[in-house]
């Protein structure tokens, strides 16, 4: 990350002017951010000066069993300053015996998950809200907290009784782990005849604990592989932020030449990934022919993914200081030919789905997320683009090699699902755009760096563009080749809240699509259930009653 | 004219043909660059155990027993990343194209190479490191040919019965 030292320096002063008698300590450190720590009684009104005063987003929250080091509990909220590449993070620390903070959820709508995750995963306690079991299992006991560090990574605790009511009577459990589709989440939807009134999301089935094997079992350069099956389609964007995190926080120089290869394959990814969103959209919209289209010319990508690291999906090529695989001639003469051909069958491709009246019809007007909705709500990627938040990492906190590049950020205003639609088809041209520049670009030398040197209790921070929006990577570094912390957040994480906004009032003939608008990384919702408010009924809509609708979830296959 | 553009599709379909390959018939779509699973060569292969140092996902595991030294490698649990075939000292691991892998039978995906330690030279007892190893060693650094085939308590011994003989430091006891 480059950022101005004067311009640091400039807010760094306006803040200490403006509220240094709530601030403890305010420094900056590079790989990271501006850091500031405050004690538990100011953090809301420093929460309030820095997301409203400032202008910045929610990026993410950390929380850290600091007690081996520190003897204290500690929160990291992670603040983004919009078009300066600058993160402001706020640290407070609370003492181990009274973990307890202020809610800052009526501030920042965004931090609710977080805060329910932290009192989860490491018992914070949060003043002034509504706390309930969101992360673990219903069956999971009280006051066991995975993330503690005295917990061990491999604990299988007995499972306690549900505290959850059942019905009486036989009972088929069909769900959240449905056999035919692909991931478990659950949406709840409310609805009034045709009209949702209220949206209620259970998620988190598929919580493996990646974070907690991270910093306990995997060593620095393992955990690269770890990251990487975080998510089945952008799987090498969770491992490029992850080396960064840690590169940043050790202030290793990685090779010019490594850079490049990381920016051509996540622009590979991005590209297979949009194909993949715009052939799912065509299919859940009853446009089977597209789909099938979109993935005839996503398969190429594919292929070229294979052809450039050895593999189709899970590249296994992304180290800690550089990459293991480089790129020769041949390699890149066939990226050129693939992308032309990416290109030219995509741009009809497109002209033919835009055309169709009733795609067009169904994308317009329906899951609008307003501007301001979108901001208080720190969405991200391509749901904020359609939103009129002109926000992208790329630009913004300029990573890999994309500083040596030039690119448009497309943005649409209107917050639809065709908004967001178009915004997804106009990042395919840019990426084969931004690949093209790159290996136009390539510069010679070593693809890994010859010293890794991590020091211990360095913080890091970095973010990367994926597909679906930003993604984030907290680290403090440990001892023994290993981390201290590791907190990911997944773009996701930030747009599924966005979904009650964009679903409310809306017919649930509509749903699905909106659902899927955002890209969400469970790859389906695998059911809906309907709640009827008239009439009190409740009923569970499978996969193939939705398709009577001329719904379905998004599945794609 | 507006309204005949999603029939564009058609011409699009006629001029693409079909691309389904009618895969478990014909061969599957893979590059050259394709990593499947690995093959080590026991003839090659020295028993250092630098793979399964580096294996991120515990599919390589070394064990040792009196005389044997034994190192599997489990493909259920292989990630085909192929760091082990770049560490390899010996380049005794290739890595194959093989992918369809799928068996009845678990202990198909076992594939175990078995270094036998040779008997220590001196006491004739003790055993402690695989012939390969051994002969990797000596090619190495030449000189190890006096030692090398020697267990570790004896080359201690042979080290201290040395210094009696007052070749190199004398030894003596802190009061």
């Amino acid at each position: 990350m480059t950022v101005n030292k004067e311009l640091i320096e400039k807010i760094r002063r306006k803040i200490v002017s403006e509220k240094g008698d709530l601030i403890n300590r305010i420094y900056y450190e590079e790989g990271a951010g501006l850091l500031i720590e405050v004690s538990r009684g100011n953090l809301r009104e420093i929460a309030y000066y820095v997301h409203e005063i400032l202008d910045t987003y929610l990026r993410t929250v950390a929380g850290v069993d600091e007690r081996p080091i520190k003897g204290v509990f500690s929160a990291y909220y992670v603040f983004g300053l919009d078009g300066y590449g600058l993160n402001i993070i706020v640290v407070t620390h609370m003492p181990p015996e009274d973990p307890k903070l202020p809610s800052i959820t009526d501030i920042v709508p965004s931090a609710d998950w977080y805060e329910l995750e932290m009192y989860d995963l490491l018992g914070i306690r949060f003043s002034n809200r509504k706390l309930y079991r969101f992360v673990l299992p219903e069956d999971w006991p009280e006051g066991v907290y995975p993330l503690r560090k005295d917990t061990p990574y491999n604990i299988r605790p007995k499972p306690v009784k549900s505290q959850k009511q059942v019905l009486s009577g036989p009972r088929i459990p069909v769900g959240p782990y449905h056999p035919a589709l692909h991931e478990p989440e659950y949406f709840e939807l409310y609805v009034e005849g045709e009209r949702v009134v209220d949206v209620e999301y259970n998620g988190f089935h598929v919580h493996r604990g990646i974070e907690k094997l991270g910093e306990s079992r995997f060593t620095y350069q393992q955990v690269p592989f770890l990251a990487e099956r975080i998510c089945g389609i952008c799987g090498f964007v969770h491992s490029v932020c992850y080396t960064q995190a840690v590169e940043s926080a050790a202030k290793i120089e990685v090779p010019e030449r490594a850079l490049f290869i990381r920016s051509i394959l996540l622009e590979v990814e991005r590209l297979h990934s949009h194909l993949l969103w715009i052939g799912v959209a065509c299919h859940l919209l009853g446009y089977d022919a597209g789909f099938m289209h979109a993935w005839r010319i996503r398969e190429k990508t594919m292929i070229l993914a294979e052809l450039l690291t050895g593999s189709r999906k899970t590249y296994g090529i992304n180290l800690v200081g550089g990459v293991k695989k480089d790129i020769n001639n041949d390699k890149i003469n066939a990226t050129m030919k693939t992308i032309e051909w990416v290109e030219n069958e995509f741009k009809k491709l497109v002209e033919v789905i835009t055309s169709i009246p009733q795609i067009v019809k169904r994308a317009k007007g329906t899951g609008i997320l307003p501007r301001s909705d979108a901001r208080k709500l720190s969405v991200v990627g391509p749901v904020a683009r359609a939103s009129g938040l002109k926000r992208d990492v790329r630009k913004d906190y300029p990573y890999a090699a994309y500083k040596y590049v030039s690119f448009k950020v497309p943005v649409y205003s209107e917050g639809d699902n065709l908004a967001r639609l178009l915004v997804r088809v106009d990042e395919v041209f840019e990426s084969i755009n931004i690949i093209r520049q790159l290996l136009d670009q390539l510069p010679q030398g070593p693809i890994m760096s010859e010293e890794i040197e991590i020091p211990e209790n360095a913080i890091g921070v970095s973010s990367v563009e994926a597909p679906r929006g930003e993604d984030i990577h907290f680290v403090i570094t440990g001892k023994d080749n290993k981390l201290y912390r590791w907190r990911v957040r997944a773009p996701t994480y930030q747009n599924i809240p966005a979904l009650k906004v964009m679903l409310k009032d809306a017919p649930l003939a509509d749903a699905p699509l909106t659902i899927a608008s955002i890209d969400p990384c469970f790859s389906c919702t695998d059911r809906i259930q309907v709640v009827d408010l008239s009439t009190g009924k409740r009923r569970t809509i499978s996969f193939k009653e939705l398709q009577r609708y001329n719904i379905c979830p998004r599945c794609g296959l | 004219m507006n309204k005949m553009k999603p029939l564009k599709l058609l011409d699009i379909a006629r001029k693409t043909g079909v691309v389904t390959i009618r895969y478990p018939d014909k061969p599957p779509l893979i590059t050259s660059e394709f990593r499947g699973r690995i093959v080590i060569d026991a003839s090659k292969c020295i028993g250092c155990g630098a793979c399964v140092n580096i294996c991120p996902s515990n599919a390589l595991t070394i064990k040792e027993t009196y005389d044997k030294r034994i190192i599997n490698y489990f493909i259920g649990r292989c990630i085909y990343c192929g760091s082990c075939a770049d560490v390899c000292p010996v380049k005794a691991i290739t890595i194959t194209k093989d992918f369809e892998l799928a068996t009845e039978n678990i202990k198909d995906l076992n594939n175990k190479v078995v270094h036998y330690k040779v008997v220590c030279c001196r006491c004739g007892s003790e055993r402690h490191a695989p012939e390969n190893m051994i002969k990797f060693v000596i090619r190495r650094v030449p000189v190890a040919e006096t030692y090398a085939h020697m267990a570790t308590n004896c080359k201690k011994r042979k080290f201290v019965e040395g210094m009696l003989h007052g070749r190199g430091m004398l030894y003596v006891e802190a009061k």
